[in-house]
């Protein structure tokens, strides 16, 4: 399965990668991207699985991303898990009316990414759509 | 200063001016009408007059302790200062990473040589009793790793902070400028569009003498 992690901080990234590994995604196939610009350059070059976004970046931002995506026919399909630090009610709200798959608040768990990770591809396979 | 006094209609109003009122003489009362008005207006006058001296004290001297190194000069360090915050930050959160990644597979080979030795012994002697404990202890090793991997999100999470205080500089900087520049302008100089540099009481003193202040 491969992944794409986008996140403006190079920790942040590094993070997600590792806790994925640890969840038994193969590394090998884990991208990153730092912004939305950068990584609609590479979604459109090459097919992705998944894609794991921050909100806040600059040029692009998560939401941003997460538009662009839905508004493409070659990608509006693709499965976008938010990981963010952006907790208010609207921006919430926001994710979910831009068609988000699931959406993590910074800091998080090992387990909590589990369990998104796992509605989400239970929810692709119950509605039969290959991602 | 009071200068919305409510205009009295009784007998509380002054001489001079029921007198006034009572007056035919038309002309005379236009005249001193004008008078009481233009001595309102010079109360208001030297009342603004005031509140722009201070104005104009308050920023130079800020403009006097900034000159020293210059707005853009304090502005850059401070951002420089949030910059160098930010990379520490982030290499230190890299080594833990470092660490959590060199030692990840040394805990996974761990489980699988001590699960080997566990297939080879009877499952009593002293060789399982070690490799039993060795495969708990790669596992919880394994476990605080992932724990610590986590941990490092601080460097994430601090970090946007700093960067919102990076950018709020940049907008008080920008502010800044502007109340000097305009201030430049009051004074009758033309302020310098990068280093704070007003213009002195005497040339502020002209100006607002100019004004009748």
């Amino acid at each position: 399965m491969k992944i794409l992690v986008v996140d403006d901080f190079s920790t942040m990234r590094r993070i997600v990668r590792n806790l994925l590994v640890e969840l038994g995604f193969s590394n090998p196939l884990i991208q990153e991207a730092d912004d939305g610009e950068n990584a609609l350059v590479l979604l459109r070059s090459q097919p992705f699985d998944l894609v794991v976004t921050d909100w806040n970046m600059p040029n692009m931002t998560g939401i941003d991303l997460l538009r662009a995506i839905r508004a493409e026919d070659s990608l509006k399909g693709l499965p976008v898990l938010m990981v963010t630090a952006e907790n208010n009610r609207d921006q919430i709200i926001a994710a979910a009316q831009a068609g988000v798959n699931g959406y993590i608040v910074k800091p998080f768990t090992a387990v909590t990414l589990k369990e998104k990770l796992t509605k989400i591809f239970e929810r692709i396979a119950a509605s039969g759509v290959s991602a | 200063m009071n200068l919305s006094s409510p205009l009295a209609i009784d007998d509380t109003l002054p001489t001079e001016l029921r007198d006034l009122l009572n007056s035919p003489d038309g002309p005379a009362f236009e005249q001193a009408l004008d008078v009481m008005v233009r001595q309102r207006e010079q109360r208001l006058f030297r009342a603004l007059g005031q509140l722009a001296r201070d104005l104009h004290d308050a920023v130079r001297r800020l403009g006097g302790e900034l000159t020293q190194e210059g707005v853009p000069g304090i502005v850059a360090d401070a951002r420089q200062h949030l910059q160098d915050a930010l990379e520490m930050s982030a290499q230190a959160a890299h080594r833990s990473l470092d660490f959590a990644e060199r030692m990840r597979p040394q805990a996974e080979s761990l489980t699988r040589n001590a699960g080997q030795v566990l297939e080879w012994t009877n499952g009593n002697d002293a060789a399982a009793v070690l490799a039993r404990e060795a495969v708990a202890f790669a596992g919880s090793c394994r476990d605080g790793l992932a724990d610590m991997v986590l941990a490092q999100s601080w460097q994430d999470l601090t970090g946007q902070r700093i960067k919102k205080v990076a950018s709020f500089i940049g907008t008080v900087e920008s502010s800044l400028l502007e109340l000097v520049r305009l201030t430049g302008a009051l004074a009758g100089s033309e302020a310098p569009a990068s280093a704070v540099k007003v213009s002195s009481q005497e040339d502020a003193d002209r100006l607002l003498s100019e004004f009748g202040f």
